[in-house]
């Protein structure tokens, strides 16, 4: 019983996904718009209880971490960092599909797929067990595919949902396969076992083999370059908010279970994947920025945007100090709020196109869409100004320190080349989202002023809040990565 | 005390306004006026509680200190120095901002004009509080940002567009000097401890005091003279004061700052912008103490702006420029109140900023009535004023009461007298103090000039202005009560804030160094400049008590044959023949030398020319980036063709890739 208490804010996500579900079975679509209401609650009282069970952790000054269900799920601080970052995005997303899912037939479906993707997420950043990692990996990868292609009639969604579907079992596949060999040589599944067998691990190639297959199967989450292939299609073609929870929410699922896997089990194995990491997070970025500054639809830019970001964590097992995992996990949580409220941007742009019928319709997110934003929807071309320049690391914003922690821990690790090269991915990065303020703000607006519906608004102010929250006050946050990298050391 | 926690509110409350109003004051009322005047009333009641609790227990000063970013520090500082700033600022900004509902009613930008107040405000605030320098020079840069945006607040009007820019350049030159005192210091200040220390930041104010002795004993070698790194120190700090303040020969941006609103010349180029560089000598006395060579540069360059302002004065004929003389005059007063602390010591914080207060009420009155003038009559021009008194006569009587202020009326030796009175002499005498005690007499005798001319020039303006007939058809009513009413309240506290608070303002203010937070020992710094320091003040001649009434009155007389009576024709002299007035009224050709020659004709010559040859340079390399990236951007495109096939393919492909390169090196390494 005492055990379930550290549970708490996934019994309250999950049950709150329940009774979404089962009531969406008795209510009319007009009064299912509350549901909407009732998921942001419970994801809010998750928030809380998540923002709690850290006073659990505290222990004298000292952070303590518990195992609990037979050492299969760890509570400590770095698995409610990344609960927490899971559930402000849930947030967001939660309340902007008020907007999305208004008088709709399927308003329970979403929620209870939505919730359910966080709830499998939440676990991921505390399995201790690969058979239980790999569970909660699938749970939220397969509400998601039901997310990615949840507009039925539309064909470009289905095309993002069954190509995310394709190549996320190819992943899987590819990942089980490397857990087999890493049970196959140390004989166990747990993962403090299998750091204390990691002596059989290195003595044969497998060893070798299962590392590259399990960053396959991660790197398939964090789009890591070449295993990034679905992801601008998804991003693009998946609704707006659906987006959103990818790549701000399940990317950093696959940072978590790295995170655990390698740093934790797989320490032995260090030089392998380290190096294996570095030319991926070089790659990564490169490709990203480089093909993003060709784009003309926003969502699939911020698609490959969100690839270069990816090569900016990626960096932290790169380096592998104790600073550079603070950097990554600050990076992990600024970018879930930059990259969340980008796409929500984008899908009031998409909502506003559609919803006029005029613009761009075949492509509602293109560049020509966002002419003179600031002066149609003042609200959302603001937000979407903080949240491109976030990403592109400008002061004082989340971008900004996350970056500069990461970056400082890479030159102090004495890998200055590697921080270059990632200091000039972010100045090529300016480009691209310089290019989108001056559509918002320089050239004139196709069509009169359009007041954004409440709840994207709010949704928008949430991330916005948060992206300057932790640009102009860094410490605490600054602290609660340290806190959580502590963990892996 | 819960109060004192509230500090931090006092800069930011404005802050917020200024977002507040940016955004949402053009669908308010009256441009969102009420929102700063909230915000701005709300910050002047927690300083003036702050200040009365000061007041009873000086030793106990309000510090506040965030650590911010590694290296930074964000901290409140409210020691007396500060905590009198603090209330002027807020005060005169509040009158200057309800005032200003009136003033601006008929514009149609003015949701703009009260942000921009607000936040020129908060950014004033915030360098006052300050508790490292860092920080206030942060704060210095908004203000001087803001500065430029109100005065070239109508900017399409070309006059102001250029009015802005010149403001910003020249006091630029000042806040480079600055910004290069603040890195050398950095640098000292690391060399002697040696490294960053923990848990201590250097920049901060009780620190820098704190080191010196060791950055007066290091010495840099200049033109074969030895220097004290202190000494050039304070003087680069003075150089950012000199831009700031408006002192020669920085001071060519003040007149021309005129071009904004009435409003804005009375908020920032007369209270209180101008003042942040007397603010920044004050509040880095300690270390101009140690550095006599520094305070002597203070005293002359003080005593020399105050007269030669005061030449111009005499002769200009637009209101509002003859205000903005008087200032540049007045400041040179307050420079020359420091520099007298080589003498007098830390009474000179004192005299100098009881002088600050004191002209900040008559002089945000003067500007204000001329503002009220304007607004009722329409024009600037004194020669086509005159007799304004019939129709204004609220606004005459304040503005009267403003130039006895400035000109220094009362009675020595008692304390009756109006506020100007009461500070100015004090500079004065301890000058002649100066004069007395070390043989530079030059100081005394500008100041006394000087303050035969402030009280030639504003009598000529309060007689052309209001005696007389009608020069010209205007027609003219009095302002409304918005106006009138901050006019009668700073009226009251120029005649008689200086009596009142005479002895009690200066003394509380010579605490400033010795509290909690900081306690410099003065007589070890005078120590280490080698100079002693003068305790017995007021045992001066009694000649030279009296002698600035006489020259006040002196001036007030011959304002009023010339202006008033009409006694002379002033039409021989006043021309352009006479190459004297020809001189002044060209404003000693400082437009044609610095403007046109300097600055245009050769700074400008070379940067364009420089541009050009860079432009070239910098021009292809980006363009070339830029192509070869976009290129490289459009052929990585193609690698997406949408076919799940390819994407799988490119998976398993990149996994046999990634195995084999990572075994091929880990066995080459």
């Amino acid at each position: 019983m005492d055990e379930l208490m550290y549970l708490a804010p996934e019994i309250v996500v999950v049950a709150t996904g329940l009774a979404i579900l089962l009531a969406g079975i008795f209510l009319s679509p007009q009064s299912k718009n509350l549901l909407g209401y009732l998921a942001t609650l419970g994801v809010l009282a998750a928030l809380f209880l998540t923002v709690k069970s850290f006073e659990l952790l505290t222990m004298q000054g000292f952070m303590v971490g518990y195992s609990i269900f037979s050492d299969t799920l760890n509570i400590d601080a770095l698995s409610q960092f990344f609960k927490l970052i899971f559930l402000v995005v849930a947030l967001i997303v939660a309340i902007a599909a008020i907007k999305y899912n208004e008088n709709s037939d399927h308003t329970e479906e979403f929620y209870a797929l939505m919730l359910f993707a966080t709830f499998g997420m939440m676990i991921v950043a505390s399995a201790n067990d690969l058979i239980v990692l790999f569970c909660a990996f699938e749970l939220a990868s397969l509400a998601t595919y039901g997310l990615a292609a949840f507009e039925k009639q539309n064909p470009r969604s289905l095309e993002a949902g069954m190509k995310y579907f394709v190549f996320g079992s190819v992943s899987a596949a590819l990942m089980l396969f490397g857990m087999t060999f890493v049970y196959g040589a140390t004989g166990t599944t747990s993962i403090p076992q299998i750091a204390a067998n990691s002596g059989l691990l290195t003595s044969s190639p497998i060893g070798l083999v299962a590392v590259v297959l399990l960053i396959a199967g991660f790197g398939f989450k964090m789009a890591l370059v070449p295993f990034h292939m679905w992801a601008p299609d998804t991003y693009q073609g998946a609704p707006s908010v659906v987006s959103s929870l990818l790549a701000a929410g399940s990317k950093k699922m696959g940072f978590v279970a790295a995170f655990r896997i390698f740093i934790v089990a797989l320490a032995a194995l260090q030089p392998d994947w380290q190096f294996a990491f570095t030319i991926l997070a070089v790659v990564t970025m490169t490709f990203g920025n480089l093909v993003a500054v060709s784009q003309t639809s926003v969502k699939r830019m911020l698609a490959y945007s969100s690839l270069a970001q990816a090569g900016y964590i990626a960096m932290a097992f790169a380096v592998m100090s104790p600073l550079a995992l603070t950097g990554g996990i600050m990076y992990a949580l600024a970018h879930a709020f930059m990259k969340a409220g980008a796409f929500i941007a984008a899908g009031v742009v998409v909502w506003m196109v559609t919803s006029e019928k005029r613009g761009n319709l075949k492509i509602p997110d293109h560049l020509d869409n966002f002419k003179g934003l600031g002066k149609r929807m003042p609200l959302t071309a603001f937000s979407m100004m903080i949240f491109v320049f976030a990403l592109a690391g400008i002061p004082p914003t989340a971008g900004f320190m996350a970056k500069f922690v990461l970056f400082s821990s890479t030159i102090a690790a004495g890998m200055t080349w590697l921080a270059i090269i990632a200091i000039l991915n972010s100045a090529l990065s300016l480009f691209y989202y310089a290019r989108l303020v001056r559509y918002m703000y320089v050239l004139p607006p196709e069509g009169g002023k359009v007041s954004e519906p409440f709840p994207y608004a709010i949704a928008l102010l949430v991330a916005v809040a948060g992206v300057l929250a932790m640009g102009i006050w860094p410490e605490p946050f600054v602290e609660l990565a340290t806190n959580a990298a502590m963990v892996l050391f | 005390m819960a109060l004192e926690n509230l500090a931090f509110l006092i800069p930011v409350l404005p802050a917020l306004a200024f977002v507040i109003t940016f955004f949402f004051g053009k669908n308010m009322k009256s441009g969102g006026a009420i929102v700063p005047i909230l915000a701005i009333a709300a910050s002047f009641v927690i300083s003036l509680m702050i200040t009365l609790g000061l007041l009873a227990n000086p030793e106990e000063v309000v510090t506040q200190s965030v650590s911010w970013f590694a290296m930074l520090n964000l901290g409140v500082l409210i020691d007396p120095l500060a905590a009198v700033m603090l209330c002027m600022v807020t005060f005169v900004s509040l009158l200057i901002h309800i005032y200003a509902v009136g003033y601006m009613s008929h514009d149609p930008a003015k949701s703009r004009y009260f942000a921009e107040t607000a936040l020129f405000t908060a950014a004033m605030l915030s360098l006052i509080l300050s508790d490292n320098i860092l920080q206030l020079f942060v704060s210095w840069e908004l203000v001087g940002l803001c500065s430029y945006l109100l005065i070239g607040f109508w900017f399409t009007k070309p006059s102001a567009a250029a009015a802005a820019k010149k403001a910003f350049l020249t006091t630029r030159i000042g806040d480079v000097m600055f910004l290069t005192g603040i890195i050398v210091l950095t640098s000292d200040l690391l060399k002697i401890a040696g490294g960053i220390p923990e848990g201590v930041y250097l920049l901060r104010f009780n620190e820098i005091f704190s080191y010196i002795p060791e950055l007066s004993a290091m010495q840099a070698n200049i033109f074969g003279t030895e220097v004290s790194h202190l000494t050039i120190i304070t003087l680069l700090f003075f150089g950012g004061a000199v831009g700031k303040s408006g002192q020669f020969p920085l001071h060519v941006w003040l007149p021309d700052a005129m071009e904004g609103p009435t409003t804005v010349s009375a908020l920032i180029h007369a209270a209180t912008m101008v003042t942040a560089g007397v603010y920044l000598v004050a509040r880095t006395f300690p270390m101009f103490l140690a550095a006599p060579d520094s305070l002597m540069v203070v005293a002359y360059v003080g005593g020399f702006t105050a007269l030669f302002a005061a030449t111009m004065g005499i002769v200009m004929n637009d209101i509002k420029r003859v205000l903005a003389f008087s200032t540049i005059s007045q400041l040179g007063y307050m420079m020359l109140g420091l520099g007298l602390g080589a003498t007098i010591g830390m009474e000179a914080v004192g005299v100098s900023l009881f002088h600050l207060v004191n002209h900040a009420f008559f002089k945000a009155l003067l500007f204000l009535c001329a503002g009220s003038v304007i607004h009722a009559v329409g024009t600037h021009d004194m020669r086509e004023l005159g007799g304004v008194a019939k129709v204004m006569p609220i606004t005459a009587v304040t503005m009267t009461a403003a130039a006895l202020a400035l000109s220094g009326m009362g009675i020595p030796g008692t304390s009756i007298g109006t506020s100007g009175f009461f500070s100015k002499d004090a500079i004065i005498e301890n000058a002649y103090l100066l004069g007395e005690h070390s043989g530079n007499w030059l100081p005394y005798v500008f100041s006394i000039l000087a303050a035969l001319l402030t009280s030639v020039y504003i009598f000529r303006l309060i007689f052309m202005t209001f005696t007389g007939k009608p020069r010209s058809n205007y027609g003219g009513h009095e302002s409304p009560s918005s106006m009138t009413i901050p006019l009668a309240i700073l009226a009251g506290f120029a005649l008689v804030f200086g009596g009142l608070t005479q002895t009690g303002f200066m003394s509380f203010l010579e605490e400033t160094f010795s509290n909690n937070f900081v306690n410099v020992d003065i007589g070890s710094l005078a120590a280490l400049g080698g100079y002693e320091l003068v305790h017995a003040t007021g045992h001066e001649p009694l000649f030279i008590l009296w002698l600035p009434l006489i020259v006040a009155l002196a001036g007030l007389g011959i304002s009023f044959v010339l202006y008033y009576m009409r006694a002379v024709d002033l039409g021989g002299i006043a021309s352009e023949k006479n190459p004297i007035y020809k001189l002044l009224y060209r404003r000693y050709y400082q437009h044609e030398l610095f403007t046109e020659f300097f600055s245009i004709g050769i700074v400008y010559g070379v940067i364009a020319f420089l541009a050009q040859v860079v432009d070239v340079i910098i021009d292809s390399i980006v363009e070339s980036i830029s192509i070869v990236t976009v290129a490289a951007g459009e052929a990585l495109k193609r690698v997406q063709t949408g076919v799940v096939q390819t994407y799988a393919t490119v998976m398993i492909a990149g996994v046999s890739l990634l195995i084999i390169l990572v075994k091929l090196i880990m066995e080459v390494l």
